[in-house]
């Protein structure tokens, strides 16, 4: 340390070039686990609100909840130790000054998945509806009246609640009651039955062994059912696939930046291994800098990603997730110090002769 | 432990085979007692960084023996020889050996860092004010003159207490007073430190002040002159190392 340091403070310039590189591409590593988590939560917030353990669909359905249609009774027959059923359908809402896109939640206000709004009220009379905050953004309120393609029926905000957005769309509750009536094409059918059972694309559970599953049905945890989310995991793999590859750079540029200031000092390295300094000595000083620098790298580019985070507009989808965002910097330290590791074989290979008779 | 400091014997060093065989180093002897400061001079070329090199166990030789404070190096590992290297010897080279980024005081700490038995604090003053760097010890190498530079190289050198200290050209880019000067210097602390001295040099003039004069052509070693007789006594010093100490530290 006591070599390490000397040297960063007498050579301020070079190491902060270093320091410079590991704090931008530490930067960009947050800012882009910040958008993966962001955007992740825009698909999954929903979902991962309801903490459940697992969901039904129909086994047609190959794991897509739009594809899946079943009776509400279904819930009666499946092993868990509280169920939710929910009727899901993607529609425009309007309220006169904006449109959105929303996807619509049909649910039974006495179980599980029925919201807590953070503003406003629940639901209860005929076509209201508790609508998620991010709607609030876009220009809705409380006691909007929205128009919904595809139907005729006029929807009534009661109230707003947080992380209420499912696959990018922000979240509509309403009572399963009145879903029916919204469901696009729906209208029709009732017209020609009256009595027809009440339909639901999935009934999700908490607790409970998933051993006998109903004939037709298909049992699968949340996890994967975020995973089968349209778009979800390419999304997801292609912002991951971003972040290792910067793993990569960092490694690089560290291990090319470092050699170059290796070679530049074979000559005092090999003076001091004819004074008989080992070449561990040597190496953890290397090691000790690198660490020092890429710390110091990291917690500005966090310090930085955090602050740009301040100031973004909340269309940008980005959110933290401190724990992701300490194990990438960790990550980030080790790989510039694998990347020092060039340097170490460096010094290790220098032989004191040369120096001595050079 | 043996009297003397580092003992070579029939030491050979032969580079490449073959037709492009060249014997840098033939059969030659070399015992430095503590306290003796002795001189190799010849033309470049002739072998005397090969046999210096060969001393400070910073290679092998070819053939024969080379011990260093009584530790037989030739059979060492270069890790082993490398401890050899910072417990017995130090190196005062060329040009500067300082590290360019450590003040004066921190290129003597650093020494600490890395091995015990360095000398006192009180000691350490007492070098300092000896070799006149007193005053420079806050500063790094770059503000210092090239006899400043030696002169803390000397320092150095002699702060980890060596048994052998090995100086290869060690006046090459000074002018002649400073040469003269950095010499008395050497010598002067080296015998104080009872430290055997190999200095390798081309310059003749800076003879007067060693005990022995060796010169080598084409890999042999000729004793040229050896002023004082200087036979070690049973304390490891000599009479004319007495004297020439009292001299020089004047």
């Amino acid at each position: 340390m006591f070599l390490a340091w000397k040297e960063i403070k007498q050579n301020k310039l070079r190491f902060a070039l270093v320091t410079a590189v590991l704090l931008l591409v530490s930067y960009l590593v947050f800012f882009l686990s910040g958008l993966a988590s962001g955007l992740a939560g825009l698909n999954r917030e929903a979902v991962d609100k309801w903490q459940a353990d697992g969901i039904y669909l129909t086994d047609e359905a190959d794991k897509s909840l739009t594809q899946s249609m079943m009776e509400a009774d279904l819930a009666d027959k499946v092993e868990a130790d509280e169920t939710a059923v929910l009727a899901q359908t993607n529609v425009i809402a309007d309220n006169g000054d904006v449109k959105s896109g929303v996807s619509l939640f049909g649910i039974r206000p006495d179980e599980f998945i029925m919201p807590e709004p953070t503003e406003g009220d629940k639901f209860s009379e005929a076509l209201e509806v508790v609508a998620s905050d991010s709607l609030k953004e876009e220009g809705f309120s409380i006691g909007d009246e929205l128009d919904l393609s595809g139907s005729d029926v006029t929807l009534t905000i009661t109230g707003f609640t947080d992380e209420a957005r499912f696959n990018a769309a922000p979240v509509l509750y309403m009572n399963l009651d009145d879903f029916k009536k919204v469901r696009p094409g729906a209208a029709a059918q009732s017209a020609g039955r009256e009595e027809q059972p009440e339909m639901v694309n999935v009934i999700i559970v908490r607790g409970g062994q998933p051993d006998n599953v109903p004939k037709d049905l298909e049992y699968m945890e949340s996890e994967t059912f975020i995973e089968n989310l349209p778009g979800y995991t390419e999304q997801n793999l292609t912002l991951t696939f971003m972040i290792y590859f910067l793993f990569a750079i960092s490694a690089a540029v560290v291990a090319i930046f470092l050699y170059v200031l290796t070679v530049q000092k074979i000559s005092m390295f090999g003076v001091m291994k004819a004074q008989g300094i080992s070449s561990a000595y040597l190496s953890r000083s290397v090691i000790a800098q690198t660490f020092i620098l890429a710390v110091i790298g990291v917690l500005i580019g966090f310090g930085l990603t955090v602050l740009t985070g301040q100031f973004l507009p909340a269309a940008v989808p980005v959110s933290f997730d401190y724990g992701m965002m300490a194990i990438y910097g960790a990550v980030l330290i080790v790989v510039a110090i694998l990347g020092a590791l060039v340097s170490v074989w460096t010094i290790v290979k220098i032989d004191p002769l040369e120096a001595i008779s050079g | 432990m043996t009297e003397h400091v580092l003992q070579m014997e029939d030491v050979t060093k032969t580079f490449g085979s073959g037709r492009t065989e060249v014997r840098a180093l033939k059969k030659t002897s070399l015992n430095v007692s503590r306290g003796e400061v002795i001189a190799i001079i010849g033309p470049s070329g002739s072998g005397k960084s090969t046999l210096l090199t060969i001393a400070g166990g910073l290679q092998g030789p070819t053939g024969g023996e080379v011990q260093i404070a009584g530790e037989r190096i030739t059979e060492l590992s270069e890790k082993d020889r490398s401890k050899v290297r910072l417990e017995h010897v130090g190196f005062i080279l060329q040009s500067s050996n300082l590290v360019p980024f450590l003040t004066v005081s921190d290129q003597l700490k650093l020494l600490d860092k890395v091995k015990k038995g360095n000398m006192s604090k009180e000691e350490r003053e007492g070098l300092l004010e000896e070799l006149g760097i007193t005053k420079l010890t806050n500063k790094y190498p770059n503000d210092l003159s090239g006899g400043e530079r030696q002169r803390v190289a000397i320092a150095k050198a002699l702060y980890s207490n060596p048994s052998l200290l090995l100086a290869d050209e060690p006046t090459a880019s000074l002018d002649s007073d400073r040469a003269f000067e950095v010499m008395k210097l050497l010598k002067s602390a080296a015998v104080k430190k009872h430290a055997a001295t190999i200095v390798v040099t081309h310059d003749t003039r800076l003879t007067d002040y060693v005990d022995k004069v060796y010169k080598m052509v084409d890999g042999v070693l000729h004793l040229e002159a050896d002023k004082g007789g200087a036979e070690p006594l049973e304390n490891g010093r000599t009479d004319f190392l007495e004297k020439g100490g009292n001299d020089d530290g004047v």
